[in-house]
């Protein structure tokens, strides 16, 4: 923005929080893009309400899952922005603008993907006696290449 | 049309040397576009041959056919038929081409079948089977009418022994028995993959179309041919071997595995298990332990990585979880103590999602308590104790008051109810104000006990003993448990091969990480190890002793349980998770009187069920409660 046009326009990182109500309202493919631009973007980008909020919209909820309890199971497994790249994305890349992805069926997943993370992190360093390792999988069926031709 | 006239034509080039007027015939066809006035192509009467231009695509396609089987022998190094075709064959009238080669396929496969052929099954049957062949996918096979040209070919005096019984009613199928002329059969035989018409045939062959099947097409062409004479001879065998005719068996056990290497994808991989199976319960009747019969102690930590691929790679233990996840939780609410009893514990792979739909249910997480039952481990290592800690670890991240409790166990008669109900020492007081509520969970471990005789009466007895407010059970939809070999057989042979169609449908394309197109051969070694348990065990080896639903509803009934309905929310969510599944077009969820079954196509292939005990006051009001609430 030129200095002269300071006083008169109002830029969309003046405010931190206006933006990422802004951001908030992408659909993920293009929050993700939308980090990318700089640095306050992708500060922005990153915040776990601003993904919250994507979530949310793209996602279906069953329920009282909007509330703070929510919130604090998403955050321990492994946040909402994990949340989406895991679950949510794929699930509606795979379900073709079909509609939503119920919130409850996405969060089962990420329960149990993050569960399989555990035991890679935990067996590791344990030296679990010889037992096999077993690379968290069980999202794989969703993350497979679909055919975008 | 004009694509098939030229490769027929192209075809009939390559061929020169055999019957020459015929491959003129096809050439002349070839340019012969459109025909003509009062209904004779005049193209090809001026040759000399009467066929009318309605028929022309007809012959033409027949021809083709003809080609094929001829194309098939010649490649064989058999002039028998290409002998029998010239001198001993009566050709009448051969100028009318189209009888003429009804006339020569007919006699190439076999006189029509039986003019009574056995009456289709009903309808309702839950044996009687439909397979139509996908759209999209051309490898799948098809089991419809054949006819029978190829008895034992080593044996022809046994050919007799295989006389088809009354009892393939059950099994939806149509043998007919033909006259044999086993030399000719002999030539039939496809020992290299034949050239693919290039139009498809017919190809919904359905196996209780008996008024169809008596004017049916004869020749099927291509693979599905070979896919229908490897289906014939595995049945064939079975029944050789169900009567002890262990020789010919072992003959025909041979041919299996020729013709399955002219099959691709699913077919040949069920084919080669079931032949392997075959194989050993012909030459090896008292299988050593060990061999994958029964899940030794050496053999549990190798059941577990399979079952966890099996998980991956398709949807039905996911399926499985899912729908008991819900109906636990379901019964559940309200409480808040709640102890689930899982008879398989394995990875635990069920109750991070039942952890986290209890974290975030209406009034907050209950106390949580989860014992696992699992087998004995070889080297000692306490994966039971593992898997507690890691769900441990997740019930704190998502503060969830979790307890664990692991029971080894060689097989679940050894429980006694004290050992689930568990140490009253916890919690001291807290007992008389917070009842603790009992789930009973089983995913695919009750058929095992079938294997000897009580033990299945006692574990539902256990089970009763415990009270508990709900018993998920989930067991394979199929009977694999019927008293004659060849019945089993056949139901595990369309069983499988349903499970392994289900698996090539929804398998990831091939550009896919290495893990994912690990997971699929894996699950079909699992699979395998099944059919080989089913095939070639007997007694209390043979543990994969499959019951349908309404087996498994005789018998929670009789043992004093109730059938509790699982609720259109657990269909929802299943169908939402088919949904996610690559190639998910062929899963099908249904109900069925309360029970969720998950099925490839028209097949159901996995049960979800619900259970309480009957009379019982505690369970009763609860589910009134959840019923209320």
């Amino acid at each position: 923005m030129l200095p002269e046009e300071e006083g008169r326009r109002f830029s969309i990182n003046d405010n931190a929080d206006l933006l990422g109500e802004i951001l908030g309202r992408l659909d993920g493919r293009s929050l993700a893009t939308a980090a990318c631009v700089c640095r306050l973007w992708s500060a922005v980008g990153r915040r776990e309400g601003v993904w919250e909020s994507v979530c949310h919209r793209h996602a279906r909820p069953c329920g009282d899952e909007c509330g703070v309890a929510t919130r604090a199971v998403v955050a321990a497994l492994g946040g909402y922005r994990r949340l989406y790249r895991l679950c949510i994305g794929p699930a509606l890349d795979r379900l073709a603008d079909g509609g939503r992805v119920p919130l409850s069926l996405s969060l089962s997943l990420f329960s149990i993907d993050c569960y399989e993370r555990l035991g890679v992190g935990a067996a590791a360093g344990a030296a679990a006696g010889g037992r096999q390792q077993q690379t968290p999988a069980s999202l794989l069926f969703l993350c497979k290449p679909v055919d975008v031709s | 049309m004009k694509r098939e006239h030229q490769e027929a034509a192209g075809g009939g080039d390559r061929r020169g040397g055999e019957g020459n007027w015929y491959v003129a015939a096809e050439q002349e066809k070839g340019k012969a576009l459109m025909g003509t006035d009062d209904g004779v192509d005049e193209l090809l009467a001026a040759l000399g041959y009467k066929v009318r231009s309605s028929d022309m695509a007809d012959v033409a396609q027949k021809l083709e056919q003809l080609e094929m089987a001829m194309g098939s022998s010649a490649a064989a190094n058999d002039d028998a038929l290409l002998a029998h075709l010239a001198f001993d064959t009566v050709h009448y009238n051969p100028s009318d081409l189209s009888n003429w080669v009804d006339n020569i396929l007919s006699e190439l496969n076999a006189p029509p079948p039986l003019p009574q052929p056995p009456p289709p099954p009903p309808p309702d049957d839950p044996l009687s089977l439909q397979f139509d062949l996908p759209p999209a996918v051309t490898e799948q096979y098809t089991i419809g009418t054949v006819d029978l040209p190829d008895g034992s070919p080593c044996k022809p005096a046994d050919v007799d022994e295989l006389q088809p019984e009354a009892s393939t009613a059950s099994s939806g199928w149509l043998i007919s028995q033909s006259g044999h002329q086993p030399e000719v059969a002999m030539s039939l035989r496809d020992r290299k993959r034949l050239k693919v018409c290039s139009s498809p045939p017919s190809s919904t062959i359905t196996a209780d179309a008996a008024t169809a099947a008596a004017a049916q097409q004869v020749v099927i062409v291509d693979s599905q041919e070979a896919g229908i004479r490897l289906v014939h001879a595995l049945m064939a065998c079975a029944e050789a071997v169900q009567k002890e005719n262990l020789k010919a068996a072992g003959a025909i056990v041979k041919q299996i595995s020729v013709l399955a290497a002219s099959q691709g994808g699913a077919m040949r991989k069920v084919a080669g298990y079931f032949a392997e199976a075959l194989a050993r319960r012909i030459y090896r009747p008292q299988p050593p332990r060990g061999m994958g019969c029964s899940s030794t102690v050496e053999s549990a930590a190798l059941d577990d990585m399979l079952h966890h691929h099996f998980y991956e790679s398709c949807p039905y233990l996911k399926f499985a979880h899912f729908t008991a996840n819900q109906a636990i939780l379901e019964a559940f609410a309200g409480f808040r103590r709640v102890h689930v009893v899982d008879f398989g514990m394995r990875q635990g792979l069920q109750w991070p999602a039942l952890l986290q739909a209890l974290a975030l249910r209406q009034g907050g997480p209950p106390s949580f308590r989860l014992t696992g039952i699992g087998p004995p481990q070889p080297d000692n290592s306490d994966a039971l104790q593992e898997v507690g800690w890691k769900l441990a670890q997740l019930a704190k991240t998502i503060r969830v008051d979790f307890r664990y409790r692991g029971f080894v166990a060689a097989s679940l008669a050894d429980l006694d109810p004290y050992m689930l109900l568990g140490p009253e020492a916890d919690g001291g007081g807290v007992e008389d104000d917070e009842p603790e509520v009992v789930a009973v969970n089983s995913i695919l471990e009750l058929h095992r006990l079938l294997a000897r005789p009580g033990a299945l009466e006692k574990v539902l007895g256990t089970i009763r003993a415990v009270r508990p407010v709900i018993v998920t059970v989930v067991e394979q939809e199929a009977n694999h448990n019927g008293r004659a070999f060849l019945d089993r057989f056949t139901e595990a042979l369309h069983y499988y091969s349903t499970m392994f169609d289900s698996l090539e449908g929804g398998a990831s394309p091939p550009a896919a990480v290495e893990v994912g197109g690990h997971d699929q051969a894996m699950a079909e070694i699992y699979l395998g190890r099944q059919i080989y348990n089913v095939v070639a065990c007997e007694g209390a080896e043979r543990t994969e002793r499959h019951e349908t639903l309404p087996q498994w509803r005789a018998r929670m009934s009789r043992a004093g349980f109730d059938s509790v309905p699982i609720g259109s929310n657990a269909f929802k969510q299943a169908s939402m998770l088919l949904a996610l599944f690559s190639g998910g077009e062929g899963y099908r969820v249904e109900e069925n009187d309360g029970c969720l079954t998950l099925g490839w196509h028209t097949r159901p292939l996995i049960a979800t069920s619900a259970w309480r005990a009957a009379g019982d006051p505690l369970s009763t009001s609860a589910s009134c409660r959840t019923a209320s609430s």
